[in-house]
């Protein structure tokens, strides 16, 4: 066992600084991140920030060298994501752009689609959305109801799609439907978000503005070009995709920058000095988030060695989340101020978090996943 | 970064597992005890070398011992003769078992002094070193599934050897053992659990098979194995920071560890002729050592924030938004 960064692995990180401190604007934190990473402000600085990282080779450097990347190590992926983490995520929506749409479309995209928008991708510019969710059918993905049709050399999608983040400024939707009558007949398309008949509302919530929005598909017509894979192909292709996804955000990076915010409002206050309460409670919540971080290595860790697949990276966001749902309560008990016109920071991580246990896959989900494959439990 | 174990490690864990193997059973006469403890195997674990590992491997083979040894049905001492005491004294032989004490509990029945050898005594800036033989220690019984004694007369400890400075430490890698020891009792007592709601059947099916049930075991195992990472990471930095991390996170486990597992045993896991309460009574009984949970969470809020940070930070965090 090994737990410190090797000499290459900690030079990578600093380069990965390096860039971000050259690259974000001074008010970064004051003026963007408050807004949250899915606001319309930090969607659009993605476009020019990616551009810039994909300049610097810091964009997709995990990628293979034929779609534009350099097949850097592993770890210096997750290093790169856990940094733009830590700096408030300003690739906004582009991290999922690299983490799985491109990889998607590498492996099931034909040579067209690839060529326009992997190449794309790799460009920092382009902002995609993802059109899973449905009013009645969230973490059942299978009951959706959006319908694709097909019509000549056409399919025309009806239905709507909800919480999908960045819809109100995405230019392209990675949008599931269904193509047939069985539970699984569902296709993946790639549309246009100009495209005719499709219209995108947003609506407030617990969560920042940007996250809540509801698209609707009103005789949408699709090329069948745009279809990823084949009919019915959805299943196979969103599993391999979301595999890359399983580990989730490095939420421990988060959680203990805002901790530390929690804490230095706290002593401002004069309530942390003289309360061993509250000093106990915030050590609680660190060792919490240092499990969360070992969790997560470890899972990094199997996939660089190539490991046969284990439930563990269910189980690194069961511990992310225990830890976040502490932190949250700790906000709510000490700094509750923070909700209403205080530490905007403070709000920010706070309203994030609020669907923690839903968003990528419910923690109810992540369970019973670990509790059957992970643990040999029976099922009913 | 690598959380696998080498060869050297694996061959030190396999090699310890078959031992553990061939004493895993409880013996018949034993059935009904709240503790066993296997002085053969006490005796066995020193001669086979297993309890040098902190002198003659290091820190994290030595925590790896305590973890694979905590996994067993039988009480033994291995913080104190395979951790705390060869890493506060290196140099120095002393006689095991060795038996882990706060100054203020002097008085009071303490675990595992009926078996040892040696009391290492935390006095907060240093540690009293008490041989004791010659000491009349009575047993005590208790529900916690370790022996334990206590001195017929408080032992007076003015004439006692003093290792000026070393409470820091003492607390440091006892901390580390009982993260260690909990894991590996956790380890154990969370699969022979889910051995059993497999098999115990109501309302017609597993126990297991209850959504309540699958998703506080999984919760619980997650918890398992995150301390698992924690100490092996606090043994292998040897940072104060990372051992009151280990421990604050195994104290704060044990109250819904504790109550998942007897509950979901039923009547069964109030009886002692069922093995849980080996695993789970000798977690409970290092909830409070070196301080409890408060001691270790108010540990880490003084590294965090009124120090300079832990000593080895694998991840500095850089100052940014969120």
């Amino acid at each position: 066992m090994e737990f410190a960064w090797s000499p290459e692995q900690r030079r990578y990180r600093d380069r990965v600084r390096v860039a971000l401190d050259e690259l974000l604007p001074d008010d970064w934190d004051e003026a963007y991140v408050p807004e949250s990473y899915a606001s319309d402000r930090q969607v659009e600085f993605s476009r020019h920030f990616c551009a810039a990282l994909a300049e610097r080779g810091l964009l997709v450097p995990h990628w293979p060298k034929d779609f534009g990347g350099n097949e850097s190590a592993d770890w210096d992926h997750f290093i790169l994501g856990e940094e733009m983490k830590g700096a408030g995520e300003p690739r906004g929506p582009q991290y999922m752009n690299v983490n799985w749409i491109g990889p998607t479309l590498m492996r099931y995209g034909t040579a067209e689609q690839q060529k326009q928008h992997v190449n794309g991708i790799a460009s920092g510019k382009v902002i995609w959305c993802q059109g899973f969710s449905e009013p009645n059918a969230g973490t059942d993905l299978a009951a959706l109801r959006t319908r694709a049709e097909l019509e000549g050399d056409h399919y025309v999608v009806n239905g709507s799609k909800i919480w999908t983040s960045y819809a109100r400024t995405a230019d392209w939707c990675f949008l599931l439907a269904r193509t047939g009558t069985a539970r699984k007949d569902v296709s993946i398309f790639l549309i246009p978000m100009d495209t005719p008949g499709i219209s995108v509302t947003s609506f407030p919530g617990l969560i920042k503005p940007g996250h809540l929005n509801e698209v609707f598909f009103t005789d949408v017509r699709v090329p069948v070009a745009n279809r990823v894979g084949a009919e019915g192909q959805a299943w196979e292709i969103v599993t391999h995709a979301l595999a890359y996804e399983r580990v989730g955000v490095p939420r421990y990076h988060t959680g203990l920058d805002a901790l530390d915010l929690a804490v230095s409002q706290l002593r401002r206050e004069g309530r942390w000095d003289d309360d061993p309460i509250v000093r106990a409670a915030a050590g609680r919540i660190v060792a919490k988030f240092e499990a969360a971080r070992l969790m997560t290595y470890l899972v990094v860790d199997q996939r660089v060695k190539q490991m046969p697949p284990s439930t563990d990276a269910n189980l690194s966001r069961v511990v992310a989340l225990d830890a976040v749902s502490d932190l949250m309560n700790f906000i709510a008990e000490h700094v509750p101020d923070c909700l209403a016109g205080g530490d905007v920071l403070l709000e920010d991580y706070y309203r994030i978090n609020v669907p923690a246990g839903i968003t990528g896959g419910t923690n109810e989900i992540q369970l019973d996943l670990v509790a059957q494959r992970g643990l040999g439990l029976p099922r009913v | 970064m690598d959380l696998q174990l080498t060869e050297e490690q694996q061959a030190l864990v396999a090699a310890l597992q078959d031992i553990m193997q061939d004493h895993a059973e409880l013996p018949q006469e034993r059935r009904l005890s709240y503790a066993w403890h296997d002085a053969g195997l006490q005796t066995l674990l020193g001669e086979s070398g297993f309890l040098d590992a902190a002198r003659e491997i290091g820190p994290l083979e030595a925590a790896l011992v305590v973890f694979e040894a905590g996994k067993g049905i039988a009480a033994l001492d291995t913080i104190g003769c395979g951790l705390v005491a060869p890493l506060l004294l290196p140099d120095l032989r002393i006689e095991g078992p060795v038996a882990l004490v706060d100054r203020r509990d002097l008085g009071k029945a303490i675990r595992n002094l009926s078996i040892s050898g040696t009391l290492l005594v935390d006095c907060g800036e240093d540690v009293a070193l008490l041989p004791l033989a010659g000491f009349a220690i009575d047993s005590v019984d208790s529900i916690f599934a370790f022996p334990y004694g206590r001195f017929a007369e408080r032992p007076d400890l003015s004439s006692a050897r003093r290792l000026p400075g070393a409470g820091a430490a003492m607390r440091q890698w006892w901390r580390v053992g009982i993260a260690a020891e909990m894991a590996g009792a956790a380890d154990a007592a969370i699969a022979f659990t889910i051995d059993y709601v497999k098999q115990r059947h109501v309302f017609g099916r597993p126990v297991g098979s209850f959504q309540s049930v699958q998703h506080r075991l999984v919760q619980r195992h997650g918890w398992a194995k995150s301390l698992y990472y924690l100490t092996m990471k606090a043994a292998w930095s040897g940072a104060e920071s990372d051992a009151a991390i280990a421990a604050c996170f195994a104290q704060t486990g044990i109250q819904s560890l504790m109550f998942d597992l007897h509950q979901f045993h039923g009547g069964m896991g109030v009886t002692i002729e069922h093995l849980l309460h080996f695993w789970t009574y000798r977690i409970r009984a290092l909830q409070a050592e070196a301080g409890g949970l408060s001691a270790s969470a108010l540990a880490i809020a003084e590294r965090r924030w009124t120090e300079a940070g832990s000593e080895v930070d694998a991840v500095p965090a850089r100052v940014a938004g969120l």
